[in-house]
C-alpha cells in the first residue's frame, strides 16, 4: 500500500537511459569511403562487406592492368603506322570498343560505390534503432536469401550492359569519328574523332546528304503514323464486326483472319514481294488475265516511288490487323455486357453502341499498346528489307544509299553492310533515339506502378 | 415501337448482315490469296514465280520440291539449328526475365527507376544498331559462327521487353500472396519458383511465343554471325532460294510451309488464350 502512495523518486522516472549509439554514423561514412570496410567492421555484415571488398579489389587491380591503357586509346585511338605491316597496327575500332567496355565498367563500379554507401548508412540506422542482427538471421540460408535480388539481376544486368548498352553507346560515339570506307577502315588506317563533322554534313553541309536524311526523316514519320494507324482502324473494325455480327460462322472467319498473325512474317514478306514483282508477279498477271481491267499492263507495285510506298503500307496492313483484332477483341470481353444492352433497350443501333460505348473503352485499353506499335513501327526494318529492299532507288541513291521507301533504321543497315559508312549511320541512330525516347519515357509515366508511385 | 418500325429495323438488320457478310469475305478473299499462291506453288512443278498458273493448282501437282528440300539441301541441318537457337533463347528468356522482373516487382533497391527506365528505351532499338560492336565483342569471347554466340545476342536483346512484360503483369499480383510464403518460411528463390512463376504463367507463355518466333525467323544476325555452311539457320537457306539472281520460289514455298504450318497450328487452336494474354498485356501495361 505504501509503495503505491509513495511519491516517484527521481530515478524511477529515468528509466530511459541516454542510449549511446551503438555506431556513430560519421565513422561508418568515412569507413565507407572504402567499399565493403564498413560492413566488415563496426557494422558486423562480413558476408555483404568481403563482397564489396572483393569487388573493389577486382576493379582496381583490372584498372591498373587494362584500364589507363583503353582510356588512353579511347581519346587518340592509335596512331596511322603506314610503315609497319597491317596486322600489328593499331586497330582504332578495338580500341573503341574498348574503351567504351572500360567505361561501362567504371560506370557499374561507381553504381556499386554508391549502392555500398548507401547500404551502409542504411544497416548503421538500422543498428542504432534495432540493435545489431541477431544470430538467427545470420544463418547460410539467409545470407543465400539476401543475396537473392543480387544474384536474381546480376546475369541480366551484364547481359543487357555488354551486348545491348555497350554496343548502342559505341554506335552513338562513332557518329563523332571518321569511320568509313575507303580512308577510314581499321586496321589499315587509324579512325580519328571529327566532333561535330557528321551531323554538319548531314544536317545543311552537303546537299545530297541533307536531301536523304529530309526525306527519309518524313517517310519514316509517314509510314509509322500510318502502318499503325491503318492496322489498328483495320484491326478494331474486324473485331467489332466479328463480334456484333450475329452470324453463326464467326469462330470459322476469325480462324482465317488470324492466318497473317500466325505465318512468320519474313515469310510473308517474301510471297507478297515475288507476287508483286512488276514484270512477273502473280497479282499483274492476275490482272492481265481478268477480263475487268483491259488496259492494265506491269503495274509497277514495288518499283515506282509513290506506288511502292503505297503498296508497303497496304501489306503491313495485311500483316499487322490480325494483332489488333485480337487485341481489341480482348479488351471487349472486359466491357460490361449489361451496358450494351442497357443501349440496345434504349434503342441505340450497333453503330451508337459502338461509337458511345465500346470504342471509348476500347481506345483507353489498348493507347500504351499502340503508341509501342508507332515506336516499333519506327523500326519496323522487315517490312522494308524483305518487301521493297529500300527500293526503288533516287537520284541520291548512289551516294546516299537512301531509297525511296527506306526507313531510318533499313538506311542504317545500308550504310553500316553495304557501304561501310559507319559514322554517318552513328548520326541516324542517335536520331532515332531522339524519336524515341520520349515515346517510351511518356509510356513509362503512364504505367500503373510509376503512376502509384512504386518506383 | 409500331410494327412498321420493327418491320424497318428487321429489314435494316438484314441489309447490315448481307453488308458484314459481303466484307467478310471479301476480307477472307484478300488474307487467302497470297496463301494458296504459296501452298499451291510447293506443289507445282517449274521453280520460278513467272511459271506458276494465275489460278491456283492448274499447272500439275508434284511434291518434288519437298523431296528436293530434304535430299538436296541442308534443310535438315537448317531446321535443327534454328530450333536449337530458338528453344535455347526462349529458355534463357523465360528464366532471366522473370527472376529479374520478381525482383524488380518485390525488392526495393537504389537505382531501381534508372534501371527500369533505361529498360524501356533500349526495348526499342533495333539490335542491329549495334552490331558491329557486337561483332567485335562476339569475337572477342570466341562466339563468331558459334550457336551459342548467336543465342547469346538474341537474349541479350530479348531481355529489356520481356523482363519489363513480366513485371508489369507481376505487380498486379497481390503481393499476399508471396508474403503468405514467406511467413511460412520460404526462401525468395522458392517464393519465385513455387508461387510467382505458376501465377505468371500466363504472360510467360505469351512472351515464350513471341522470343521463339523471333530467332526462328531472323535473318540478319545469322547472316552476320555464322559463317560456316553447316552452322546456317531456316531463315539463312529459305533466303538463299529467292535472291534476285536466283528465283526458285516453289522450293522456297515448300520450306516455308513446313515452317509456317506448326505455328499456324499453334495459333489457330489457341486463339482463345492468345487474345486474353493481348488483353491482359494491354490492360497491364
Amino acid at each position: 500500500m505504501s509503495l503505491v502512495t509513495e511519491p516517484l523518486s527521481d530515478d524511477a522516472v529515468v528509466t530511459w537511459p541516454e542510449q549511446a549509439q551503438a555506431v556513430n554514423p560519421n565513422v561508418v561514412l568515412l569507413l565507407a569511403m572504402v567499399p565493403g570496410l564498413a560492413h566488415l567492421t563496426v557494422l558486423r555484415d562480413r558476408l555483404k562487406g568481403a563482397a564489396y571488398l572483393l569487388a573493389t579489389a577486382i576493379f582496381v587491380y583490372f584498372m591498373v592492368v587494362h584500364g589507363g591503357g583503353a582510356i588512353y586509346n579511347l581519346i587518340f585511338l592509335g596512331e596511322p603506322q603506314p610503315d609497319i605491316p597491317i596486322r600489328e597496327r593499331d586497330n582504332s575500332l578495338f580500341m573503341l570498343i574498348d574503351g567504351v567496355m572500360i567505361l561501362a565498367v567504371i560506370l557499374i563500379f561507381v553504381a556499386l560505390y554508391i549502392i555500398s554507401i548507401r547500404s551502409a548508412l542504411k544497416t548503421a540506422r538500422e543498428i542504432n534503432i534495432r540493435g545489431y542482427l541477431s544470430r538467427t538471421d545470420k544463418r547460410i540460408s539467409n545470407v543465400a536469401d539476401r543475396a537473392f535480388p543480387v544474384l536474381g539481376l546480376t546475369p541480366t544486368f551484364i547481359m543487357i550492359a555488354f551486348f545491348v548498352v555497350v554496343p548502342l553507346v559505341f554506335s552513338a560515339l562513332v557518329a563523332f569519328t571518321n569511320y568509313s570506307r575507303p580512308h577510314h577502315i581499321p586496321p589499315s588506317n587509324p579512325i580519328d574523332w571529327v566532333g561535330f563533322d557528321n551531323f554538319a554534313q548531314l544536317f545543311g553541309g552537303d546537299h545530297l546528304w541533307s536531301g536523304a536524311v529530309v526525306r527519309v526523316f518524313i517517310w519514316t514519320i509517314a509510314w509509322a503514323f500510318l502502318a499503325t494507324a491503318t492496322c489498328y482502324i483495320g484491326g478494331m473494325l474486324m473485331a467489332v464486326v466479328l463480334k456484333n455480327s450475329r452470324l453463326r460462322i464467326t469462330p470459322f472467319f476469325r480462324a482465317i483472319f488470324i492466318l497473317p498473325y500466325a505465318v512468320p512474317g519474313v515469310v510473308s514478306l517474301i510471297v507478297w514481294r515475288n507476287m508483286l514483282n512488276g514484270a512477273f508477279g502473280t497479282l499483274n498477271r492476275t490482272l492481265e488475265w481478268l477480263p475487268f481491267f483491259p488496259d492494265v499492263v506491269n503495274t509497277p507495285w514495288l518499283t515506282d516511288p509513290w506506288m511502292a510506298r503505297f503498296t508497303m503500307v497496304m501489306i503491313n496492313l495485311w500483316l499487322g490487323f490480325p494483332y489488333f483484332m485480337l487485341l481489341v477483341t480482348g479488351t471487349m470481353t472486359s466491357i460490361p455486357a449489361e451496358h450494351i444492352e442497357a443501349a440496345r433497350m434504349d434503342g441505340a443501333s450497333d453503330w451508337q453502341v459502338f461509337r458511345k460505348i465500346q470504342m471509348p473503352q476500347i481506345v483507353f485499353q489498348t493507347m500504351p499498346l499502340v503508341i509501342m506499335s508507332f515506336a516499333h513501327n519506327v523500326n519496323n526494318f522487315g517490312a522494308v528489307f524483305f518487301l521493297t529492299g529500300g527500293g526503288p532507288n533516287m537520284p541520291d541513291s548512289t551516294t546516299t544509299g537512301a531509297g525511296a521507301t527506306d526507313l531510318m533504321v533499313s538506311w542504317i543497315f545500308n550504310l553500316t553492310v553495304n557501304l561501310q559508312q559507319y559514322h554517318q549511320a552513328g548520326v541516324l541512330a542517335i536520331m532515332i533515339f531522339l524519336i524515341i525516347a520520349p515515346f517510351a519515357i511518356f509510356n513509362f509515366r503512364q504505367t500503373k506502378s510509376f503512376k502509384e508511385g512504386e518506383i | 415501337m409500331t410494327p412498321k418500325e420493327i418491320a424497318r429495323s428487321r429489314r435494316n438488320q438484314r441489309v447490315n448482315t448481307v453488308f458484314i457478310t459481303i466484307l467478310l469475305l471479301i476480307v477472307t478473299f484478300i488474307v487467302l490469296w497470297p496463301l494458296t499462291h504459296v501452298v499451291a506453288a510447293a506443289f507445282t512443278p517449274g521453280s520460278s514465280v513467272a511459271n506458276l498458273p494465275v489460278i491456283p493448282f492448274t499447272a500439275g501437282v508434284t511434291t518434288d520440291h519437298f523431296v528436293e528440300l530434304l535430299t538436296e539441301t541442308h534443310y535438315l541441318r537448317w531446321f535443327r539449328n534454328s530450333f536449337l537457337v530458338a528453344i535455347a533463347t526462349t529458355t534463357g528468356t523465360l528464366v532471366f526475365a522473370s527472376l529479374g522482373a520478381y525482383v524488380f516487382s518485390r525488392f526495393k533497391f537504389t537505382f531501381k527507376k534508372s534501371f527500369m527506365l533505361a529498360m524501356l528505351i533500349l526495348n526499342v532499338f533495333p539490335a542491329f544498331v549495334g552490331m558491329v560492336a557486337i561483332y567485335v565483342i562476339l569475337l572477342r569471347i570466341g562466339g563468331l559462327d558459334t550457336l551459342w554466340g548467336l543465342m547469346l545476342v538474341y537474349l541479350a536483346g530479348n531481355l529489356p521487353f520481356t523482363t519489363w512484360m513480366v513485371k508489369s503483369y507481376m505487380d498486379n499480383v497481390p503481393r499476399e500472396l508471396d508474403e503468405a510464403a514467406r511467413i511460412d518460411g520460404a526462401s525468395s528463390f522458392r517464393i519465385w519458383l513455387t508461387v510467382i512463376v505458376p501465377i505468371c504463367k500466363p504472360i510467360l507463355v505469351f512472351l515464350g511465343i513471341t522470343s521463339f518466333v523471333m530467332p526462328w525467323m531472323d535473318f540478319i544476325f545469322p547472316r552476320m554471325v555464322l559463317r560456316s555452311p553447316e552452322n546456317q539457320t531456316l531463315a539463312l537457306g529459305l533466303f538463299s532460294f529467292v535472291t534476285d539472281r536466283n528465283n526458285n520460289f516453289t522450293t522456297f514455298a515448300a520450306g516455308a510451309i513446313i515452317v509456317a504450318v506448326p505455328f499456324i497450328i499453334f495459333f489457330v487452336f489457341t486463339q482463345k488464350m492468345l487474345v486474353s494474354s493481348l488483353a491482359g498485356a494491354a490492360v497491364k501495361g
